[in-house]
Parts: structure tokens; sequence; C-alpha cells
């Protein structure tokens, strides 16, 4: 039993399963962020659709830096706080590469069967 | 791998700065509220209070992300370990009956393991305090498979000169001396030993140094190395001692050396002091009972020295012709092995013994475990159902199965420093047990053994947990039923594996006790009340000749017999009932040995006149010895056992044998025939060859005096007589022959004791489990009960159901556990008695009184049930 699994039950993610760690990943492409900024660029590149509930983005970082995908700094954001950045591992990045092109497959394929009426 | 080592290096970092991560933590959280805030403020003109306000609803409880975090790093179960314990303790101190049967049984287990442990340890397993221990031997003489004796000078030479396979070879002569000093005069144990002895074992004195081969020299002075605690009790210290003269029977020993503190003894053979063994050219082949060690030298095996002396065994026989027995070879043997004897074998029984009851202790823990866990099912699933995840549940039943294992291991540890004390005090003899300790490896072994018994107490609730969904259960109001029914069936299994196990412990116990009880009824031959012995030895260098000695005790005797209480006094050299000093071999004229084979051998006791009269043996036959009786025509008298082994026809008096393979010397005669007495043991033969002092006087006596009232207050009158002879002459404790007679069945006592405990210990915690099981079924079956009474079943009825579940677990377990010690007790048998391995009477003893004992414990919830209200049975659910 892992631990991970315990806050899954009692978290109502809005995202599909695995979606999340995608969107992440792809903010951080752009350049390191921290996780206020992660979750406004989500936001605003989703035309502000998706909102990531801060209850799923800070466990998603920890687990995603936990996995070695992302790195955590702390440093000084333009505002002048004190602020913990995530940025992109080499695994991370390869990590994305695929995980995109799996998402294409499955969004083409689930828009091709919505469309076939 | 790589990415695995880092994620494993930011968890230990997590675990160490856990503190410092929570804080950064915070930090984040609140960066991130501030973020928004701002956020609020500029794109909506929020004000500063207002944006924080809703920045921190939006947010939600910060507790709960925390929490997430530390479950995405993975330490929460450390924190939840710590929790889980604290939690079990509650739990288990909330139902102390059980916890504290639970955690006592265990720590019976596993405290009787461990000292059982220990002893094994270190009698067994441990190495001999010789470097290189392994290429130690000891070399015996033996002519069958079950009798070795000691060496001759003649052999120990000649292998000393002729044996290629040994790097050095060393011989020892014990013998009880008269030691003085200036400060005291005392009897002592003396190993006379030759330089190779100290060589072959590669000891090292603690100061001084050893017996060299300059010292045996003839002409050379005497020297002795001494044991610890002689220099330490009669110089203070071991420095004080070098250098310091010592008498050895009359002779001046200077002090060399001083053994270190731990070795009272050397190769198996106890002694306070070493002197240096001055070796006279032999004449003839024997006598025989030289301790000889020897080490093999490098890449020779055992093999190689066997056939070595064997040879050599076989040029002796045609050199010495006083000594024919062509069976008789010179046998290597590994020291260890010589020196643990049958120690393997007594302290292996009482291992089985001790693990049969560890078994049924884990199993009775087990099953306690099992009913708590059936009674808890219900928690458990009304926890499932509010939330918690199964690994968490699982981790809080281990946890408490890990916590009272704890628990039995402390009280286990405790219990085996107990019980080592006890395996001490009336543990079986066998050596170095005197050094056992509860030392790191014993404790290591507790922990693990309460490891074991934890997961295997603790099992099977897990499993119960694992396999089933609890929801269905608590959806359809099942009261526990199903799983109940499940556990039911385990428990009995245990209870049956109860049975098994015990049956086999008390089958051992009942055959010892059988074979004690017996061993106590045998007559040692003489009557041991209002009789004590004195051993006498006098120092050889005043008593150097017959003359000598027959004068000191023709001068003591009389002075002994005109005490008043004292009825009769006579001298015997052996000390019945199991003290035998010589074991000769004899050829029958009548019946001559071929030539080559093995001649027999008997006790051979010299007596001085009145031995048999002082002892109350009777004369059955013929007569006993006279004065005249010089050893120009030697003549013996010898016990009706042997009259009746050699000569059935019953006419043993007048016929003639050679003594000890000396062909050369006169006939010996039969003149007398007396009752049987013991010297090998109660357990022993009753053979015995009696010869008259008269015949060779021997400095090493036993003054035998039966006194007409209480022996204590004529004892005292006695020595002050012996004294009065010679003041010189240290002499021993006065020893009442009933005591001998006691002591001399220790050993079977001190064994039948020790399994006796671990049989009642077996027994009871079958009993309990049986108990156990059956109350509770009647608990459980209450209301099914009640409502059987209340259709008309009769009491009897109720009693003899309950009764007849119990007894089904019983007889099948007792019908297993016999099987098995069918076979196990065969492993007594050398322990035994006059009692067959399978007596039939005590297994079948056995199990009825096993039977018995579970009867009584199904009886009692039996009863319980038959009191069963049924009106109120029936309604209460």
């Amino acid at each position: 039993m892992n631990a991970s699994e315990d806050y899954s039950m009692n978290d109502r993610a809005d995202l599909l399963q695995g979606t999340l760690d995608l969107l992440i990943l792809k903010t951080l492409v752009l350049g390191p962020l921290h996780g206020w900024g992660i979750s406004k660029r989500i936001r605003q590149l989703s035309s502000e659709v998706l909102d990531v509930g801060q209850g799923s983005l800070y466990p998603a970082l920890y687990r995603l830096e936990d996995q070695g995908l992302i790195r955590a700094e702390w440093g000084v954001s333009p505002e002048g706080r004190r602020a913990k950045f995530y940025t992109l591992t080499a695994a991370g990045k390869k990590k994305f590469a695929s995980e995109r092109s799996e998402w294409r497959l499955f969004s083409g394929a689930v828009d091709r069967v919505l469309k076939a009426t | 791998m790589r990415q695995w080592l880092n994620r494993m290096a930011r968890r230990v970092r997590a675990l160490i700065h856990g503190p410092a991560l929570e804080r950064e933590l915070d930090a984040e959280m609140q960066h991130h509220v501030a973020m928004e805030a701002d956020d609020l403020m500029r794109t909506q003109g929020l004000a500063p209070d207002e944006a924080r306000r809703r920045a921190l609803v939006a947010f939600g409880g910060m507790e709960r992300y925390k929490e997430a975090h530390r479950d995405a790093r993975g330490v929460r179960w450390i924190g939840e370990f710590a929790q889980d314990v604290r939690y079990a303790v509650r739990s288990l101190l909330h139902a102390p009956a059980f916890s504290a049967s639970a955690v006592l049984v265990l720590a019976l287990g596993i405290g009787a393991s461990t000292a059982v442990f220990s002893a094994v340890d270190t009698v067994l397993l441990s190495h001999l305090p010789y470097p290189h221990d392994d290429r130690l031997i000891r070399i015996y003489e033996q002519n069958s498979p079950t009798n070795r004796f000691g060496l001759s000078v003649v052999d120990f030479q000649a292998i000393a000169s002729q044996a290629h396979s040994l790097s050095a070879v060393g011989g020892v002569w014990s013998l009880d001396v008269a030691v003085s000093s200036s400060a005291a005069l005392e009897r002592a144990r003396a190993g006379f030993a030759t330089s190779g002895f100290f060589r072959a074992l590669g000891i090292r004195p603690a100061r001084g140094r050893a017996i060299e081969a300059r010292d045996e020299r003839t002409g050379a002075p005497p020297v002795v190395v001494v044991g610890h605690q002689f220099a330490a009790r009669t110089f203070g210290d071991d420095a004080g001692a070098i250098g310091r003269t010592i008498t050895i029977d009359g002779t001046a020993n200077t002090i060399v050396g001083v053994l270190p503190a731990g070795m009272r003894e050397l190769a198996g053979l106890h002694a306070e002091i070493w002197p240096v063994l001055h070796l006279d050219p032999p004449t003839r082949r024997g006598p025989f009972g030289m301790l000889v060690v020897g080490r093999l030298d490098k890449g020779v095996t055992l093999d190689a020295a066997r056939h070595e002396l064997a040879a050599i065994s076989v040029a002796l026989l045609e050199a010495w012709p006083s000594f024919q027995d062509h069976t008789a070879r010179l046998t290597p043997v590994s020291l260890r092995e010589a020196a643990l004897g049958n120690a393997g074998h007594t302290l292996g029984l009482l291992a089985a013994a001790v693990a049969l009851v560890l078994l049924i202790a884990v199993a009775n823990v087990a099953s306690l475990m099992l009913v708590r866990a059936t009674g808890r099912w219900r928690e458990v699933i009304l926890r499932t159902v509010l939330g918690a995840s199964r690994g968490r549940l699982v981790r809080l039943l281990v946890t408490e199965s890990i916590v009272l294992a704890a628990a039995g291991a402390v009280a286990g540890i405790a219990t085996g420093f107990a019980g080592l004390a006890v395996l001490k005090a009336i543990g079986p003899d066998v050596p170095r047990l005197d050094g056992a300790q509860l030392d790191a490896r014993a404790v290591a072994f507790a922990v693990g053994l309460a490891l074991v018994a934890g997961i295997v107490v603790g099992s099977y609730p897990v499993v119960l947990l694992l396999q089933r969904d609890p929801a269905p259960a608590l959806r359809d109001g099942d009261r526990t039923i199903g799983v109940s029914r499940h556990a039911h069936a385990i428990r009995s299994a245990f209870v049956v594996a109860e049975f098994a196990l015990a049956l086999p412990v008390l089958a051992g116990a009942a055959l010892l006790l059988n074979s004690l009880v017996r061993l106590q009824r045998v007559a040692p031959g003489f009557d041991p009340a209002h009789l004590v012995a004195l051993r006498v030895a006098l120092p050889s260098a005043r008593y150097a000749n017959d003359t000598a000695i027959a004068t000191y005790w023709t001068k003591a005797l009389p002075l002994v017999r005109t005490i008043p209480g004292v009825v009769r006094a006579g001298l015997g050299e052996a000390m019945p009932p199991d003290e035998v000093t010589n074991i000769n071999n004899f050829d029958l004229i009548e019946h001559p040995v071929p030539p080559g084979g093995a001649q027999p051998t008997a006790p051979w006791v010299m007596i001085g006149h009145d031995y048999f009269a002082a002892l109350g043996v009777r004369l059955l036959e013929g007569r006993l010895f006279a004065p005249a009786d010089t050893g120009a025509a030697p003549v013996v008298v010898v016990s009706r056992a042997w009259a009746e082994r050699y000569f059935p026809d019953g006419r043993a008096i007048g016929q003639r044998l050679v003594s000890g393979g000396c062909t050369t010397c006169p006939l010996t005669t039969v003149v007398g025939i007396v009752g049987d007495v013991k010297y090998e043991g109660l357990s022993g033969s009753d053979d015995a060859v009696y010869e008259p002092l008269t015949q060779g006087w021997s400095r090493d006596l036993n003054l035998f005096v039966r006194t007409a009232g209480a022996p204590q207050p004529v004892v005292h009158r006695v020595r002050t007589a012996l004294r009065s002879v010679d003041p010189e002459i240290p002499l021993d404790d006065v020893v009442p022959m009933e005591d001998r007679v006691y002591a001399s069945i220790a050993q079977p006592r001190h064994l039948t004791t020790l399994l006796g405990g671990f049989a009642v210990a077996a027994v009871a915690l079958a009993a309990v489990g049986i108990f156990g099981m059956l109350s509770y079924m009647v608990r459980m079956r209450q209301r099914e009960i009640g409502v059987r009474m209340a259709l008309g079943a009769p009491h009897g009825a109720v009693i003899r159901m309950i009764v007849r579940r119990g007894m089904t677990h019983a007889i099948a377990g007792a019908a297993i556990g016999l099987s098995a010690a069918l076979v196990g007790t065969r492993w007594l048998a050398g322990a035994l008695f006059n009692v067959g391995a399978t007596d039939p009477v005590t297994l079948a003893a056995v199990t009825v009184l096993l039977l018995g004992i579970a009867w009584v414990a199904c009886w009692l919830p039996a009863m319980r049930a038959a009191r069963i209200d049924p009106v109120a049975a029936i309604r209460v659910e």
C-alpha cells in the first residue's frame, strides 16, 4: 500500500488522472516557475477553463520532484518574494515529450470517436 | 537505478530534516497565498485584507496539503509507526488479562529456550580455549566400541618417540596429593604433566612459564605450575606465587608459572596444581591411566593418525608380553569430542523439550490473538468504512504483535537469566556449563525468537484482513460469524497441535521419572544409615612403601575402633556406590580367553580387615581374608553376581585366574563369595572382585566407620585419632554414606526435574489452550445453547456436547503426539534404567493423564454452558 493512494481517494481532481502532470511539465518547458505561477500559467493558457486546485497542484509537484522529473530551488521572485522555483530536469523533458505524444494519440482518438455519429 | 537512489536520498534527507522541510512547506504555502492575494488586488481591485481572506479560502486548509505532502515524500510511516506503537500499547493495556497472559506465555517459551540456547552455545558450539583446537586429539586405549581407558607410560613413550603425525604429545597422571606451604596443609588434585602437555595444548601461563623439556630430565629440580585459584588462595596473588616453594606429598617443588584465572581444567582434567611428571623407565606395560593429548601436525587427518597409532599398538604387544589384549588399540579422538562426552545428547534432549514447549507457547498466544482479532473484526470493519486503508489496518495489527513480541522478548530475557541459573544449579553435568552466560548471542537469539513468534502469532488476523473484504460484512449485518468460523478452524488446529506437542514432552518426563523411581529402589548392597566415610591419602614421600602404610594403619585403626560409638571401622579403596578406582582384567584358568581376545574386566577393590563388617555385606560362601593372605598365594573374594556370571553352576570357590594379564605372577584363587555391592553407580553392574590390602597396600584409602547412633559426634573424634598418629596428613570432609547414595543419582534426578518442569509447562499450556477455545465457543454459542435448553435439552446433553467437542481435539492431538513419542523417546534410551524407551505402560499412563487433564479443562466451560439461563440467553441478542 503506498501512501499516495490515500490522498487521491480523498481528493476530487477535476482533471483526468495523469493530465495534471502533463500540464505542469508543459508550463515548466517554457522556464522555471513557482507554484502559484504554474497554476496561473495553466489558467491563462487554458483561457481560464482549467483551474488547478492547490490541493492537487502541490502534491503533484512533490510527486514529480520525488520522481526526479522536476527540481526545486529557492529563489527570489520578480515581486521580491522568496519563492520555491521548479525547473524541468532532463528526465522531465524526456517524460514530457513522451507524455505529449501519448496525449495527442489519446485525445485524437477520443475526438474521432465523438465525431463518428 | 540512479533515479531510485536520488529518491532514497531525498527521503532520507526528508527524514533527517523533517522539521526544516516542514518550515519550507509552510513558506511555500504562504508564498502561494500572498501571490494569489496580490493577483486579486491587481485584477479585481480588492482591499489587501479581503484579497488575503479570499486567497486563503481558495487555498483551503493548509494542514491538509501538508499532510498530502508528507505522504508524497514518504516519511509519514515513521510518525505513523510511533502512533501505531502508542495505539498498540494503549489497546493492549485495555485488555490486561489478554496481554499479561500472552506476554507471560511468550516469556516462558522464550526464556526457557534462551537459557538452553546459552548452554548449548557455550558447551557444544564454542571452541575449546586452545589455539587451533580442531587439531587437538586425546588418545585412548580402546578394546571395544564402548570401552576406553587411559594410557600407560610405555604407550606414551612409544607415541612420543614414534608418532610422526603429531607435532606435540603430552601426558598427565592425576593424583590427589597433600600440599603444604607455609600457609596451610591441604589436599589437592594434582595433574602431573609432561612438558609436551603444555606444548600440545598451546597454552601459556598468565605468569611465569610452563613446564619445559629441561624440567623432565633426571635430576632436574622439581617444578610446578599452579592454577590461579590455588595461587590466590595460598599466596594472595599470582605474582607473589612465582618462585615460592610448596611441598607436594613431601617433595619440595618450585612454582614456575601460574595459569590464567579462567583455566580451572586442562583438556578436561580438573586440577589445582600441575607438577612436572618424571617418568621412570617402565618395567611392565601397565598400569594404564595416563591422560594423553596430542596435536596433529598440519595437514594430518585423524584417520592418518589412527593408522599410525594402530601400528604402534601392534608393535607394543610384541615388545611387552605382560599385556596381551590384542583388541586394544591406541585410538585418537578429537579433544572436543572427548571433552564433550555425551553432553551433546543431554543438551540435545533439553533443547528438543524446550523447543516443543516454545511451539506450544506460540500456538497458545497465536490462538489468543485469533480470538482477539475475531472479537475486533467489527472494529476493523468500522475503521475501513470510516476510511482507514487496509494497509494502515494491517500495520496496526502487525504493530500490536510486534509490541507484544517485544514485551515477550524483554520478559523472556529476564526469564532466561533465571532459567540459566536454574540450569547451572541442577542442570546436566556437562563440561563448561559453568561458563555459560546470557551473552549478546543469547540476547540476539531471544530477540530473533520473539520476532518470529510475533510474526507467527500476528499473521492470521492480517491474512484475514487481506483476504476478506469487510464492506459486505458490514452491509449484511454479519455478526462476524463467517470470520469466526474460519478462525475457529484454525484455532482447533492449534489446540490439536498443542496436545500433539505436549504428549512427547510428558512421555519423556514420565519415562525418566519411572526410571528414576526404579533407580531409587535399587539397593546399593550395604546399609548406608549410620555409616560415614573419610578419605585418607598418605603423602608418598613419607609413606614410600607398603610397610610404612601398613604401620600407619596398624596404629590408627585400633585408635578409631576404641572410640565410643564406633561399631566397626574398615578400609576400602573404592567408594560405593559410584566410585571405583580400579577396573582390572582377568583370565579364568577354566574358561581362558582365546589368544588375542579381550579379557573380561570387573571393578577391583582393595579392602582391609572389617570392610565387609563395616558396610554390612554378608559372606555367602567360602571365607573372608585372613592375615596370612599376603600375596605369596594371592586370593580374592568375589561378589555373588560375579560368581553367577562366570560360574553359573555354583563352582566359583577355588577357581583360579590370571589377574591383570600378569602371566608371570602367581595365580589368584577365589576363596569367598559375598553379597553384591554397587561400585559403578546404582544402574551399574553388581560385579566386584575384592583383594586384601595385605597383598598390596594403597596410599589412598577410604575409612568406613559404622556408628551406633548419629555419626556426627563420633566424626570429630575419628579425625582427632587420625591426627594423633600423623598430624601432617590432610583429611577430607567426612561424608555420610546416605548422602553419597543420594548424590550418586543426582544426574538422573536433575534431568528428570528439568524435563518434568518442561512437561508441566507443556501440559498446562495445552490445557489452557483447550479451555480457552471451549470457553470462547460457549460464549459465542450462548444463544444457540439457550435455545436448545429452552427446547428441553437436559444439562447433561449440553455438557456432553461441549466436552465431546473439546475431547475430539485432545484425542486427535494425543494420538498424533503418541506416534511422535513412539519414535522420539528412543532418543532417551541411554538415559533410562530398566525402562524401555517405548514402555507401553508409561506411554499409556501419560496418554490417560493428558486426556484426563484435557477433560477437566473441557468440563469447566461445559459446566458454564449448562448454567446458561435459556430465557436470558435468548433475550440478550
